[in-house]
């Protein structure tokens, strides 16, 4: 008896056990069946995009969604145990791996994700860059062209996707033909030696780009020589010395580009330096000095600054030796200097330094300077500061130097 | 009468209002004048650059600039960056307010586009995602020549987001995720012209080498690969309770501290790093050395450390764990090399902040502080404080031993700590546990010193007989609690101030005696 009732038992256990585990087994089936029938991994972009589950649904599901664009909470058409979700059009217009994750009761149940392509059967768009817009010549100075072509809804097109980049410059014309990655197709177009302007366009598929135009500079100017021409050789104050380049040029020979700025620096006589600047023409720079007002020399040097120089020059300029007269006034106060002249004993133009120096016993008590005006300066010795009678005076002009006798000044009162 | 009749009376009247109105009206044209030339307030006159707030700090990691266009400058790059990083930040803030608000900054016109259908969509539905980005690795694909073209490939970018619909949570979902970035510079600003999403790639996983001093073997804790039984003490100077970093720190008292700590046998000390008070997400130096000299000390004491992080923090929101994150990692890194450093504790019972903050919040906040925790400082374990021993469960397989809290019966104890034994086979530190001795004027009812005395008596038999680690609370009684730990209301405060094993006036109370077993 004792023996059955144990077998009884066993035999009732071990049913129970097989039942409560096919029972579990059918609970933990219903719980998982949440299978995804979409098996397609890659979408093109532009095209409907339908997710579908199929399974035992309780609660109605949801799906979320993370795309490159955003993310948002898709509601699902429940059909004959499957549901399905529509992806918004503004999300299929897009590419990119997306990821989806299908949430029923604050649960997620399932995750999975696709990949939406772009769209080749729609019109090819290429947007392209130019920087910089210009260079210097040769040397491996380059600009970069660079172009992303996109599909119509402004999709980047897939890896290695030809562009072909054309650039043309003195009547040649260069194909490349590239490959996209990252996004982008782009080329480095050297600059040529010689300067002008390089235009540079592309194309993928049917798009093209409009033209762009990289301008290729001269490079930097070489050494130069300079040159000089006048009117005469005389230290007269008044004529002008034209300094002029030779024609700079960079090391391909082209000239260089208008405006640029040449000094010149000219060292005198007395180690004064003196400037003037010019800046370029078709290449060449033009300086202008004054003559100097006495015998001198000029030594010419001129630099492209930190680029280049000049060989050096020197001008020498005359003394006019000019006649210079003068004339007291009764009461010895006015000097009249004057007239004074020039080489071909004409009067000297108007503006000319003269310099009256004023002695009392062999000690300078002042300068005083004036210029020539019809080729004349008068002097006047007021009497608050001239109070001593005795004087006596050295005339400068010109390089030229007089000196008077000792002069009594007359008090007229 | 005659006074009233008076003529001069009335020259006086008439004369003194005259010169009263020419009082008043010079008074008046001098205030016009002054008003006049004071002129503007001359820091209005220039526009200053305005002071930013870091507001998103995700971990970025540049892992390669080489690219076959111009050499990067570190200045561009880390303008690209940021204005990168504020393009998150802003479709972070799109997403969760579904509105345009600071678009127009940060992407081209192309994709404000889409940006403004999703919008739509997302609004009209009720959608509101809280996202952010966690760690961000990208890698420089190409810089054009005249530097206004960046394309760049960002690796594995963690995101979190928390979904809402109609202000009901839905769920809580981290992905991670590849994305190929073009930008333009326009006018100052790098937009995004071209963002494609991209499946993440396989990292290669590094086997940590590093030399740990205390580890973990089932469930206990060993120090140098013998077994270490935590006997601690929550530990505030008895003058600054929950300020310790401020002006009044005084290394000289807490080396008495911790003599006073040692001779009592004890082998741990718990103390806390304050969120706000060392500077958010700037971490401030200063405050980093204090802790540091803190740390020096106990480890010449040859005490061990449980360091709780976050004291005082309590917002959790997505939008700002990029910003608690950074501050975790500095405090973390800079203290990685404390040999005696037992543990980081990440946040004083977090668990009291499920209700009022949002659990899919503050749990994902844990859990993934607990990653950047232990990437800081492989070296050392990690654990959470939690207020009750039942709490002890939330997130267990993450932490290396559990901690929890425990200020209810006693007699209850030996069962409550059994059900959690049963969950986990990790090492269990009681992490806060006493009495408050506060019989008097505020709570007639309330303990005697002798009634705290008999039970840590009591507890300590328990820990002895099961070999439990404890670490206590508190050393000292404090004469002042700030308001932000216990409320205003005296009773309660009055409470918190008597949890010591000595009172405040330096003398021990009964309690001393049974500090440990």
């Amino acid at each position: 008896m004792i023996k059955r009732r144990q077998h009884i038992i066993v035999l009732v256990s071990i049913a129970l056990v097989l039942l409560s585990m096919t029972l579990l087994d059918k609970k933990s089936i219903n719980k998982n069946t949440f299978t995804c029938l979409t098996t397609q991994e890659n979408f093109v972009a532009g095209n409907p995009i339908t997710i579908e589950f199929k399974g035992f649904f309780k609660n109605k599901p949801q799906l979320f969604v993370i795309h490159s664009f955003g993310k948002t909470l898709l509601d699902g058409v429940l059909k004959n145990e499957k549901i399905y979700f529509n992806l918004p059009k503004n999300y299929t217009l897009k590419t990119g791996n997306v990821s989806w994750f299908l949430i029923e009761n604050k649960k997620k149940k399932a995750k999975g994700n696709f990949k939406i392509l772009p769209n080749n059967e729609t019109k090819t768009k290429l947007e392209s860059y130019l920087g910089p817009p210009s260079t210097l010549a040769g040397d491996n100075h380059f600009v970069m062209f660079v172009t992303i072509p996109t599909d119509d809804y402004d999709n980047p097109k897939p890896p290695n996707t030809n562009v072909s980049i054309k650039h043309h410059f003195l009547n040649a014309i260069f194909t490349d033909n590239e490959k996209t990655k990252d996004f982008i197709a782009w080329k480095n177009i050297y600059a040529p030696k010689k300067s002008g302007i390089v235009l540079i366009s592309a194309s993928c598929n049917e798009a093209l780009t409009q033209e762009f135009d990289a301008v290729i500079y001269p490079s930097i100017a070489k050494d130069f020589t300079i040159s000089y021409k006048r009117n005469h050789e005389f230290a007269d104050g008044n004529q002008i010395t034209k300094l002029t380049t030779s024609i700079l040029k960079d090391k391909f020979g082209n000239t260089v580009s208008d405006g640029t700025m040449v000094t010149f620096v000219i060292k005198n006589k007395e180690n004064a330096i003196l400037k003037t600047f010019g800046t370029t023409i078709e290449g060449i720079a033009t300086g202008q000095i004054l003559h100097p007002e006495k015998e001198n020399k000029f030594i010419v040097k001129a630099f492209v600054n930190g680029i280049c120089k000049s060989n050096v020059i020197e001008i020498a300029y005359k003394s006019i030796n000019p006649t210079v007269e003068f004339l007291f006034s009764k009461d010895n106060r006015t000097i009249t200097v004057g007239s004074i002249k020039s080489f071909m004993n004409q009067i000297v133009p108007d503006g000319i330094k003269v310099n009256l120096n004023i002695y009392h016993k062999d000690s300078l008590v002042e300068t005083i300077t004036k210029n020539s005006n019809k080729g004349k300066a008068e002097f006047y010795l007021s009497t608050e500061f001239y109070k001593e009678k005795s004087y006596h005076f050295e005339i400068e002009t010109l390089g030229k130097t007089i000196k008077t006798k000792e002069i009594n000044v007359i008090d007229q009162q | 009468m005659s006074l009233i009749n008076n003529k001069n009376s009335y020259r006086v009247l008439l004369i003194t209002s005259f010169i009263a109105l020419n009082v008043l009206v010079l008074f008046g044209i001098s205030s016009i004048l002054t008003y006049l030339n004071k002129g503007a307030d001359r820091s209005t006159m220039l526009h200053l650059d305005k002071e930013t707030i870091n507001t998103y700090l995700p971990k970025v990691t540049w892992k390669s600039l080489k690219n076959p266009g111009r050499k990067m400058e570190n200045q561009t790059l880390s303008t690209i960056e940021k204005h990168y990083l504020f393009s998150w930040h802003i479709k972070n803030n799109v997403l969760k307010t579904n509105t345009n608000e600071g678009i127009n900054d940060y992407f081209t016109e192309n994709y404000r586009k889409i940006l403004d259908t999703i919008i739509s969509i997302n609004k009209e539905k009720k959608i509101s995602i809280e996202s952010t980005t966690l760690t961000h690795n990208p890698i420089l694909n190409f810089y054009s020549e005249d530097g206004q073209l960046v394309v760049f490939t960002d690796e594995n970018v963690v995101e979190f987001q928390n979904i809402y619909q109609d202000k009901k949570l839905i769920t809580s979902i981290k992905d991670t995720a590849s994305y190929k970035i073009m930008m333009l510079l326009e006018d100052g600003f790098w937009r995004i012209r071209h963002c494609e999403r991209m499946t993440k790639v396989v990292d290669t996983v590094k086997v940590s080498t590093v030399k740990k001093i205390f580890t973990v073997k089932k469930n206990q804790i060993l120090k140098n690969n013998k077994p270490f039984i935590i006997k601690g003490i929550n530990y505030y100077p008895k003058n600054l309770a929950w300020d310790m970093y401020g002006d009044l720190f005084n290394l000289d008292t807490i080396a008495t501290d911790f003599d006073i700590i040692t001779k009592a046998k004890l082998n741990t000390i718990r103390i806390f790093v304050p969120y706000e008070d060392f500077g958010k997400a700037e971490v401030k130096a200063e405050k980093i050395t204090k802790l540091k000299q803190v740390l020096a000390l106990a480890e010449t004491k040859k005490l061990a450390v449980i360091v709780t992080l976050f004291d005082f923090y309590g917002d959790y929101s997505v939008n700002n764990w990029t910003l608690t994150q950074r501050h975790a990692e500095t405090v973390v890194s800079s203290c990685k090399n404390f040999a005696n450093i037992v543990s980081w504790d990440i946040k004083n019972e977090p668990d009291l902040d499920f209700e009022s903050r949002g659990i899919q919040n503050v749990k994902p906040w844990l859990s993934e502080m607990i990653e950047v925790v232990k990437k800081a400082a492989p070296n050392h374990l990690v654990t959470i404080g939690y207020s009750t021993i039942k709490s002890g469960e939330i997130l267990k397989d993450e932490v290396d031993f559990i901690s929890y809290h425990y200020y209810e019966d006693i007699f209850q104890f030996k069962n409550k700590l059994a059900i959690l034994e049963k969950t986990t086979n990790k090492p269990l530190v009681l992490q806060e546990f006493g009495m408050s001795s506060n019989q008097g004027f505020w709570s007639w009812f309330g303990n005697t010193k002798k009634n705290q005395a008999d039970y840590h008596k009591e507890m300590q038999a328990i820990f002895k007989e099961k070999q439990l680690a404890f670490v206590s609370w508190t050393l000292y009684d404090f004469p002042k609690v700030p308001n932000g730990v216990a409320g205003k209301w005296p009773w309660i405060k009055n409470k918190q101030k008597q949890f010591g094993f000595i009172d405040s006036e330096g003398r021990q109370k009964p309690s001393f005696l049974y500090i440990t077993y």
